[in-house]
Protein backbone atom coordinates (compact mmCIF):
# COMPACT_ATOMS: atom_id res chain seq x y z
CA UNK A 1 0.00 0.00 0.00
CA UNK A 2 1.60 3.26 -1.07
CA UNK A 3 -1.03 5.74 0.08
CA UNK A 4 -1.26 6.48 3.80
CA UNK A 5 -3.43 8.83 5.76
CA UNK A 6 -1.15 11.57 7.08
CA UNK A 7 -0.81 12.19 10.80
CA UNK A 8 -2.89 15.38 10.86
CA UNK A 9 -5.75 13.74 8.96
CA UNK A 10 -5.74 10.82 11.40
CA UNK A 11 -5.60 13.23 14.36
CA UNK A 12 -8.57 15.19 13.05
CA UNK A 13 -10.44 11.94 12.38
CA UNK A 14 -9.81 10.77 15.94
CA UNK A 15 -10.95 14.12 17.29
CA UNK A 16 -14.13 13.89 15.22
CA UNK A 17 -13.42 17.16 13.48
CA UNK A 18 -13.52 16.18 9.81
CA UNK A 19 -16.55 15.92 7.56
CA UNK A 20 -18.33 12.64 6.94
CA UNK A 21 -16.94 12.07 3.46
CA UNK A 22 -13.33 12.41 4.58
CA UNK A 23 -14.05 10.34 7.70
CA UNK A 24 -15.50 7.59 5.52
CA UNK A 25 -12.41 7.70 3.36
CA UNK A 26 -10.19 7.31 6.44
CA UNK A 27 -12.34 4.47 7.73
CA UNK A 28 -12.20 2.60 4.44
CA UNK A 29 -8.41 2.93 4.49
CA UNK A 30 -8.09 1.86 8.14
CA UNK A 31 -9.80 -1.44 7.38
CA UNK A 32 -7.04 -2.27 4.91
CA UNK A 33 -3.96 -0.66 6.48
CA UNK A 34 -2.34 -1.97 9.66
CA UNK A 35 0.18 0.88 9.78
CA UNK A 36 -2.49 3.56 9.88
CA UNK A 37 -4.50 1.52 12.39
CA UNK A 38 -1.46 1.55 14.64
CA UNK A 39 -0.90 5.25 14.05
CA UNK A 40 -4.46 6.10 15.02
CA UNK A 41 -4.32 3.77 18.04
CA UNK A 42 -2.11 6.20 19.93
CA UNK A 43 -4.94 8.74 20.05
CA UNK A 44 -7.20 6.51 22.10
CA UNK A 45 -6.96 6.69 25.89
CA UNK A 46 -5.10 3.59 27.11
CA UNK A 47 -6.85 3.47 30.50
CA UNK A 48 -10.16 3.29 28.65
CA UNK A 49 -8.86 0.46 26.45
CA UNK A 50 -7.46 -1.39 29.46
CA UNK A 51 -10.80 -1.08 31.27
CA UNK A 52 -12.67 -2.58 28.31
CA UNK A 53 -10.09 -5.38 28.03
CA UNK A 54 -10.60 -6.19 31.72
CA UNK A 55 -14.35 -6.47 31.09
CA UNK A 56 -13.71 -8.72 28.09
CA UNK A 57 -11.56 -11.14 30.09
CA UNK A 58 -14.05 -11.11 32.97
CA UNK A 59 -16.90 -12.00 30.63
CA UNK A 60 -14.98 -14.78 28.90
CA UNK A 61 -13.68 -16.24 32.17
CA UNK A 62 -17.07 -16.25 33.90
CA UNK A 63 -18.78 -19.64 33.69
CA UNK A 64 -21.58 -19.53 31.15
CA UNK A 65 -24.99 -20.38 32.58
CA UNK A 66 -26.25 -23.75 31.41
CA UNK A 67 -29.08 -24.11 28.91
CA UNK A 68 -31.76 -24.73 31.55
CA UNK A 69 -30.65 -21.68 33.54
CA UNK A 70 -30.62 -19.40 30.50
CA UNK A 71 -34.08 -20.65 29.54
CA UNK A 72 -35.42 -19.99 33.05
CA UNK A 73 -34.00 -16.46 33.02
CA UNK A 74 -35.46 -15.86 29.60
CA UNK A 75 -38.96 -16.71 30.84
CA UNK A 76 -38.57 -14.31 33.75
CA UNK A 77 -37.36 -16.44 36.67
CA UNK A 78 -35.12 -14.41 38.97
CA UNK A 79 -31.37 -15.11 38.73
CA UNK A 80 -30.77 -16.82 42.08
CA UNK A 81 -33.88 -18.99 41.78
CA UNK A 82 -32.87 -19.92 38.23
CA UNK A 83 -29.40 -20.94 39.41
CA UNK A 84 -30.78 -23.10 42.25
CA UNK A 85 -33.38 -24.70 39.99
CA UNK A 86 -30.86 -25.36 37.24
CA UNK A 87 -28.65 -27.16 39.76
CA UNK A 88 -31.44 -29.67 40.43
CA UNK A 89 -29.90 -33.06 39.57
CA UNK A 90 -33.07 -34.40 37.98
CA UNK A 91 -33.40 -31.36 35.73
CA UNK A 92 -30.14 -32.23 33.99
CA UNK A 93 -30.52 -32.85 30.32
CA UNK A 94 -28.91 -36.31 30.52
CA UNK A 95 -31.35 -37.40 33.22
CA UNK A 96 -34.38 -36.06 31.36
CA UNK A 97 -33.29 -37.65 28.09
CA UNK A 98 -32.70 -41.03 29.72
CA UNK A 99 -36.11 -40.92 31.40
CA UNK A 100 -37.93 -39.95 28.23
CA UNK A 101 -36.11 -42.54 26.17
CA UNK A 102 -37.03 -45.36 28.54
CA UNK A 103 -40.62 -44.18 28.68
CA UNK A 104 -40.86 -44.07 24.88
CA UNK A 105 -39.55 -47.64 24.73
CA UNK A 106 -42.13 -48.75 27.30
CA UNK A 107 -44.87 -47.03 25.33
CA UNK A 108 -43.72 -48.52 22.05
CA UNK A 109 -43.48 -51.96 23.66
CA UNK A 110 -47.19 -51.75 24.46
CA UNK A 111 -47.92 -52.51 20.83
CA UNK A 112 -45.98 -55.78 21.00
CA UNK A 113 -48.21 -57.73 23.38
CA UNK A 114 -51.67 -56.64 24.36
CA UNK A 115 -53.32 -53.52 22.98
CA UNK A 116 -53.51 -52.13 26.48
CA UNK A 117 -50.61 -49.90 27.53
CA UNK A 118 -50.63 -51.09 31.13
CA UNK A 119 -46.86 -51.03 31.53
CA UNK A 120 -46.71 -47.44 30.30
CA UNK A 121 -49.45 -46.43 32.72
CA UNK A 122 -47.60 -48.03 35.61
CA UNK A 123 -44.22 -46.48 34.75
CA UNK A 124 -45.24 -42.97 33.64
CA UNK A 125 -46.46 -41.79 37.09
CA UNK A 126 -43.21 -43.04 38.64
CA UNK A 127 -41.16 -40.68 36.46
CA UNK A 128 -41.95 -37.52 38.47
CA UNK A 129 -41.65 -39.50 41.72
CA UNK A 130 -38.10 -40.49 40.81
CA UNK A 131 -37.38 -36.98 39.59
CA UNK A 132 -38.55 -35.35 42.80
CA UNK A 133 -36.59 -37.84 44.91
CA UNK A 134 -33.55 -36.98 42.80
CA UNK A 135 -34.17 -33.29 43.38
CA UNK A 136 -34.26 -33.87 47.14
CA UNK A 137 -31.56 -36.42 47.79
CA UNK A 138 -28.50 -34.74 49.25
CA UNK A 139 -26.25 -37.42 47.73
CA UNK A 140 -26.98 -36.19 44.19
CA UNK A 141 -27.19 -32.48 44.86
CA UNK A 142 -24.03 -30.53 43.98
CA UNK A 143 -25.38 -27.41 45.71
CA UNK A 144 -26.47 -29.22 48.89
CA UNK A 145 -24.17 -27.34 51.26
CA UNK A 146 -24.76 -24.08 49.42
CA UNK A 147 -28.52 -24.44 49.50
CA UNK A 148 -28.50 -25.33 53.19
CA UNK A 149 -26.56 -22.17 53.97
CA UNK A 150 -28.51 -19.97 51.54
CA UNK A 151 -30.75 -17.25 53.00
CA UNK A 152 -33.78 -19.00 51.55
CA UNK A 153 -36.14 -21.46 53.16
CA UNK A 154 -35.16 -25.04 52.35
CA UNK A 155 -38.79 -26.05 52.09
CA UNK A 156 -39.40 -23.32 49.56
CA UNK A 157 -36.43 -24.45 47.51
CA UNK A 158 -37.49 -28.09 47.68
CA UNK A 159 -41.05 -27.32 46.65
CA UNK A 160 -39.83 -25.06 43.85
CA UNK A 161 -37.61 -27.82 42.58
CA UNK A 162 -40.33 -30.43 42.99
CA UNK A 163 -42.73 -28.25 41.00
CA UNK A 164 -40.18 -27.67 38.24
CA UNK A 165 -39.34 -31.38 38.05
CA UNK A 166 -42.99 -32.36 38.05
CA UNK A 167 -43.81 -29.91 35.30
CA UNK A 168 -40.98 -31.06 33.03
CA UNK A 169 -41.40 -34.79 33.64
CA UNK A 170 -45.16 -34.57 33.16
CA UNK A 171 -44.59 -32.77 29.90
CA UNK A 172 -42.08 -35.42 28.79
CA UNK A 173 -44.39 -38.28 29.81
CA UNK A 174 -47.15 -36.56 27.88
CA UNK A 175 -44.93 -36.44 24.79
CA UNK A 176 -43.91 -40.07 25.28
CA UNK A 177 -47.60 -41.02 25.35
CA UNK A 178 -47.69 -40.26 21.63
CA UNK A 179 -45.59 -43.37 21.10
CA UNK A 180 -48.52 -45.48 22.36
CA UNK A 181 -50.14 -47.68 19.72
CA UNK A 182 -53.66 -46.44 20.47
CA UNK A 183 -54.38 -42.87 21.52
CA UNK A 184 -57.52 -43.03 23.68
CA UNK A 185 -58.34 -42.16 27.30
CA UNK A 186 -55.60 -44.51 28.53
CA UNK A 187 -52.95 -42.19 27.09
CA UNK A 188 -53.85 -39.65 29.79
CA UNK A 189 -54.90 -42.02 32.60
CA UNK A 190 -51.49 -41.67 34.27
CA UNK A 191 -51.87 -37.95 34.97
CA UNK A 192 -53.79 -38.08 38.26
CA UNK A 193 -51.82 -41.08 39.59
CA UNK A 194 -48.67 -39.16 38.74
CA UNK A 195 -49.75 -36.16 40.81
CA UNK A 196 -50.97 -38.37 43.68
CA UNK A 197 -47.82 -40.48 43.82
CA UNK A 198 -45.50 -37.49 43.71
CA UNK A 199 -47.30 -35.67 46.51
CA UNK A 200 -47.48 -38.89 48.52
CA UNK A 201 -43.73 -39.36 48.18
CA UNK A 202 -43.20 -35.74 49.29
CA UNK A 203 -45.46 -36.28 52.31
CA UNK A 204 -43.65 -39.51 53.20
CA UNK A 205 -40.34 -37.68 52.91
CA UNK A 206 -41.28 -35.79 56.07
CA UNK A 207 -40.65 -39.09 57.89
CA UNK A 208 -38.25 -41.01 55.65
CA UNK A 209 -35.32 -40.07 53.41
CA UNK A 210 -36.46 -38.95 49.93
CA UNK A 211 -35.05 -42.11 48.33
CA UNK A 212 -36.84 -44.40 50.79
CA UNK A 213 -40.07 -42.44 50.41
CA UNK A 214 -39.94 -42.74 46.62
CA UNK A 215 -39.16 -46.46 46.85
CA UNK A 216 -42.03 -47.09 49.26
CA UNK A 217 -44.49 -45.18 47.09
CA UNK A 218 -43.36 -46.99 43.95
CA UNK A 219 -43.67 -50.40 45.62
CA UNK A 220 -47.12 -49.55 46.99
CA UNK A 221 -48.27 -48.29 43.58
CA UNK A 222 -47.18 -51.43 41.75
CA UNK A 223 -48.79 -53.61 44.43
CA UNK A 224 -52.11 -51.71 44.12
CA UNK A 225 -52.14 -51.98 40.30
CA UNK A 226 -51.36 -55.72 40.37
CA UNK A 227 -53.82 -56.48 43.17
CA UNK A 228 -56.73 -54.56 41.61
CA UNK A 229 -56.01 -56.12 38.21
CA UNK A 230 -56.18 -59.59 39.78
CA UNK A 231 -59.34 -58.86 41.75
CA UNK A 232 -61.32 -57.31 38.89
CA UNK A 233 -59.82 -59.49 36.15
CA UNK A 234 -59.02 -56.31 34.20
CA UNK A 235 -55.43 -55.25 33.67
CA UNK A 236 -56.46 -51.59 33.74
CA UNK A 237 -58.68 -51.85 36.83
CA UNK A 238 -56.61 -49.36 38.81
CA UNK A 239 -57.06 -46.66 36.15
CA UNK A 240 -60.88 -46.64 36.00
CA UNK A 241 -63.10 -44.20 37.88
CA UNK A 242 -62.55 -45.67 41.33
CA UNK A 243 -58.80 -45.59 40.90
CA UNK A 244 -58.83 -41.99 39.67
CA UNK A 245 -60.97 -40.94 42.65
CA UNK A 246 -58.49 -42.75 44.89
CA UNK A 247 -55.74 -40.64 43.35
CA UNK A 248 -57.65 -37.44 44.08
CA UNK A 249 -57.98 -38.54 47.71
CA UNK A 250 -54.25 -39.31 47.80
CA UNK A 251 -53.51 -35.82 46.46
CA UNK A 252 -55.70 -34.19 49.13
CA UNK A 253 -54.33 -36.24 52.03
CA UNK A 254 -50.72 -35.79 50.93
CA UNK A 255 -51.14 -32.05 50.48
CA UNK A 256 -52.61 -31.81 53.95
CA UNK A 257 -49.77 -33.83 55.48
CA UNK A 258 -47.25 -31.74 53.58
CA UNK A 259 -48.69 -28.46 54.86
CA UNK A 260 -48.88 -29.71 58.46
CA UNK A 261 -45.44 -31.30 58.55
CA UNK A 262 -43.45 -29.05 56.24
CA UNK A 263 -41.14 -28.06 59.08
CA UNK A 264 -39.97 -31.69 59.29
CA UNK A 265 -38.75 -31.39 55.70
CA UNK A 266 -36.57 -28.48 56.72
CA UNK A 267 -35.07 -30.32 59.71
CA UNK A 268 -34.49 -33.55 57.78
CA UNK A 269 -32.63 -31.75 55.06
CA UNK A 270 -30.44 -29.70 57.33
CA UNK A 271 -29.31 -32.81 59.22
CA UNK B 1 -1.38 -7.22 6.57
CA UNK B 2 -1.64 -6.53 10.25
CA UNK B 3 1.99 -7.07 11.21
CA UNK B 4 3.12 -3.64 12.27
CA UNK B 5 3.81 -4.45 15.94
CA UNK B 6 6.64 -6.54 17.36
CA UNK B 7 4.77 -9.76 16.77
CA UNK B 8 5.30 -11.05 13.24
CA UNK B 9 2.05 -12.96 13.01
CA UNK B 10 -0.81 -11.79 10.80
CA UNK B 11 -4.29 -11.19 12.18
CA UNK B 12 -5.51 -14.42 10.59
CA UNK B 13 -2.70 -16.37 12.28
CA UNK B 14 -3.58 -14.74 15.60
CA UNK B 15 -7.20 -15.82 15.15
CA UNK B 16 -6.00 -19.36 14.61
CA UNK B 17 -4.03 -19.14 17.86
CA UNK B 18 -7.11 -17.78 19.66
CA UNK B 19 -9.07 -20.79 18.41
CA UNK B 20 -6.40 -22.97 20.07
CA UNK B 21 -6.92 -21.08 23.32
CA UNK B 22 -3.98 -18.64 23.25
CA UNK B 23 -4.88 -15.75 25.52
CA UNK B 24 -1.86 -13.66 24.53
CA UNK B 25 -2.90 -13.83 20.86
CA UNK B 26 -6.32 -12.51 21.83
CA UNK B 27 -4.77 -9.64 23.76
CA UNK B 28 -2.59 -8.75 20.80
CA UNK B 29 -5.61 -8.78 18.48
CA UNK B 30 -7.38 -6.50 20.93
CA UNK B 31 -4.46 -4.07 21.01
CA UNK B 32 -4.38 -3.95 17.23
CA UNK B 33 -8.09 -3.56 16.63
CA UNK B 34 -9.81 -2.07 19.67
CA UNK B 35 -8.55 1.53 19.18
CA UNK B 36 -9.85 2.10 15.66
CA UNK B 37 -13.07 0.29 16.58
CA UNK B 38 -13.58 2.72 19.48
CA UNK B 39 -13.05 5.69 17.14
CA UNK B 40 -15.22 4.38 14.34
CA UNK B 41 -18.08 3.50 16.70
CA UNK B 42 -17.77 6.89 18.39
CA UNK B 43 -18.57 8.58 15.08
CA UNK B 44 -21.88 6.70 15.10
CA UNK B 45 -22.79 6.79 18.78
CA UNK B 46 -22.57 9.80 21.07
CA UNK B 47 -22.65 7.72 24.26
CA UNK B 48 -19.13 6.56 25.22
CA UNK B 49 -20.64 4.08 27.67
CA UNK B 50 -22.49 2.32 24.88
CA UNK B 51 -19.37 2.40 22.67
CA UNK B 52 -17.38 0.67 25.43
CA UNK B 53 -20.11 -1.94 25.83
CA UNK B 54 -20.18 -2.62 22.10
CA UNK B 55 -16.38 -2.92 21.88
CA UNK B 56 -16.48 -5.33 24.81
CA UNK B 57 -19.26 -7.43 23.24
CA UNK B 58 -17.44 -7.48 19.93
CA UNK B 59 -14.18 -8.83 21.34
CA UNK B 60 -16.00 -11.34 23.53
CA UNK B 61 -17.67 -12.58 20.33
CA UNK B 62 -14.30 -12.72 18.53
CA UNK B 63 -12.80 -14.66 21.42
CA UNK B 64 -15.64 -17.17 21.61
CA UNK B 65 -16.00 -17.73 17.90
CA UNK B 66 -12.75 -16.98 16.08
CA UNK B 67 -13.86 -19.52 13.46
CA UNK B 68 -16.48 -17.01 12.32
CA UNK B 69 -13.72 -15.42 10.23
CA UNK B 70 -13.83 -17.29 6.94
CA UNK B 71 -10.17 -16.78 6.10
CA UNK B 72 -10.73 -14.34 3.25
CA UNK B 73 -10.64 -10.55 3.35
CA UNK B 74 -9.42 -8.28 6.10
CA UNK B 75 -9.84 -9.40 9.71
CA UNK B 76 -10.57 -5.73 10.48
CA UNK B 77 -13.56 -5.79 8.10
CA UNK B 78 -14.88 -8.91 9.84
CA UNK B 79 -14.47 -7.27 13.26
CA UNK B 80 -16.25 -4.13 12.05
CA UNK B 81 -19.11 -6.30 10.78
CA UNK B 82 -19.55 -7.73 14.27
CA UNK B 83 -19.13 -4.34 15.94
CA UNK B 84 -21.62 -2.36 13.87
CA UNK B 85 -24.26 -5.05 14.31
CA UNK B 86 -23.72 -5.04 18.08
CA UNK B 87 -24.13 -1.27 17.97
CA UNK B 88 -27.45 -1.68 16.17
CA UNK B 89 -28.51 -4.17 18.86
CA UNK B 90 -27.50 -1.61 21.49
CA UNK B 91 -29.61 1.09 19.83
CA UNK B 92 -32.55 -1.30 19.68
CA UNK B 93 -32.29 -1.87 23.44
CA UNK B 94 -31.93 1.85 24.18
CA UNK B 95 -33.19 4.00 21.31
CA UNK B 96 -32.54 7.16 23.34
CA UNK B 97 -28.77 6.68 23.04
CA UNK B 98 -28.68 7.02 19.26
CA UNK B 99 -26.53 9.81 17.85
CA UNK B 100 -28.63 12.64 16.48
CA UNK B 101 -28.18 12.75 12.71
CA UNK B 102 -27.40 16.44 12.63
CA UNK B 103 -25.05 17.91 15.19
CA UNK B 104 -26.25 21.40 15.93
CA UNK B 105 -22.82 22.56 17.13
CA UNK B 106 -21.00 21.56 13.98
CA UNK B 107 -20.23 24.50 11.66
CA UNK B 108 -21.88 23.47 8.40
CA UNK B 109 -20.96 25.25 5.18
CA UNK B 110 -23.98 26.19 3.12
CA UNK B 111 -25.40 23.50 0.87
CA UNK B 112 -25.08 25.64 -2.25
CA UNK B 113 -21.42 26.18 -1.57
CA UNK B 114 -20.85 22.47 -1.23
CA UNK B 115 -22.77 21.57 -4.36
CA UNK B 116 -20.87 24.14 -6.36
CA UNK B 117 -17.56 22.84 -5.06
CA UNK B 118 -18.58 19.28 -5.82
CA UNK B 119 -19.65 20.03 -9.36
CA UNK B 120 -16.57 22.08 -10.06
CA UNK B 121 -14.05 19.48 -8.94
CA UNK B 122 -16.15 16.41 -9.68
CA UNK B 123 -14.84 14.92 -6.45
CA UNK B 124 -16.63 12.29 -4.40
CA UNK B 125 -16.05 14.05 -1.10
CA UNK B 126 -17.67 17.23 -2.32
CA UNK B 127 -20.51 15.29 -3.87
CA UNK B 128 -21.11 13.37 -0.66
CA UNK B 129 -20.91 16.49 1.44
CA UNK B 130 -23.41 18.24 -0.80
CA UNK B 131 -26.07 15.75 0.19
CA UNK B 132 -28.35 16.60 3.08
CA UNK B 133 -27.15 15.07 6.36
CA UNK B 134 -30.07 12.61 6.36
CA UNK B 135 -29.26 11.41 2.86
CA UNK B 136 -25.53 11.29 3.52
CA UNK B 137 -26.07 9.14 6.61
CA UNK B 138 -27.96 6.59 4.54
CA UNK B 139 -25.31 6.50 1.80
CA UNK B 140 -22.65 6.08 4.45
CA UNK B 141 -24.44 3.25 6.24
CA UNK B 142 -25.34 1.26 3.14
CA UNK B 143 -22.45 1.92 0.76
CA UNK B 144 -19.50 2.46 3.09
CA UNK B 145 -20.48 0.46 6.20
CA UNK B 146 -21.86 -2.37 4.12
CA UNK B 147 -25.14 -2.64 5.98
CA UNK B 148 -28.40 -3.84 4.50
CA UNK B 149 -31.13 -1.21 4.21
CA UNK B 150 -32.91 -2.86 7.16
CA UNK B 151 -29.80 -2.66 9.35
CA UNK B 152 -29.06 0.88 8.19
CA UNK B 153 -32.59 1.81 9.18
CA UNK B 154 -31.98 0.46 12.67
CA UNK B 155 -28.64 2.21 12.96
CA UNK B 156 -30.15 5.55 11.96
CA UNK B 157 -33.48 5.04 13.67
CA UNK B 158 -35.63 5.30 10.56
CA UNK B 159 -38.03 2.75 9.07
CA UNK B 160 -36.51 0.60 6.27
CA UNK B 161 -38.92 1.92 3.64
CA UNK B 162 -37.80 5.49 4.29
CA UNK B 163 -34.21 4.37 4.04
CA UNK B 164 -34.69 2.88 0.57
CA UNK B 165 -36.50 5.99 -0.63
CA UNK B 166 -33.68 8.21 0.64
CA UNK B 167 -31.10 6.02 -1.08
CA UNK B 168 -32.97 6.27 -4.35
CA UNK B 169 -33.07 10.02 -3.96
CA UNK B 170 -29.33 10.12 -3.22
CA UNK B 171 -28.21 8.30 -6.35
CA UNK B 172 -29.28 10.84 -9.00
CA UNK B 173 -28.08 13.68 -6.77
CA UNK B 174 -24.65 12.12 -6.45
CA UNK B 175 -24.45 11.35 -10.14
CA UNK B 176 -25.38 14.93 -10.94
CA UNK B 177 -22.75 16.25 -8.57
CA UNK B 178 -20.01 14.03 -9.97
CA UNK B 179 -20.56 14.60 -13.68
Amino acid sequence: MTWHADASLLARYAAGSIDDARASSVEAHLVACADCRQAVATTVDTTRLDAIWAEVTDTVDAPRPRLVERFLRRIGVRDHVARLLAATPSLRLSWLLAMTASLVFVAAAASEGSRQPVLFLVVAPLLPVAGVAGAFASAFDPTYELATAAPMSNVRLLLLRAAAVMATTTLLAGLAAFALPVLDWTAAAWLLPSLGLTLASLALATWLTPEAAAGAVAAAWIAVVVASAGAADDRLAAFHAAGQVGCVVAVAVSALVLVRRRAALEVRRAL
Amino acid sequence: MGTSDDDGRTDAQLLGAVADGARSAMHLLYRRHAPWLVLRLSRRCADPGLVDEVVQDTFVAVWRRPGGYRGTGEVAAWIWGIGVRRLIDGFRRQPARRLPLVDANEPVPSAEEQVLLGVEHGDLAGALNSLSPELRAVVQATVLDGLTTREAGRLLGIPPGTDKTRMMRAKPLLREALV
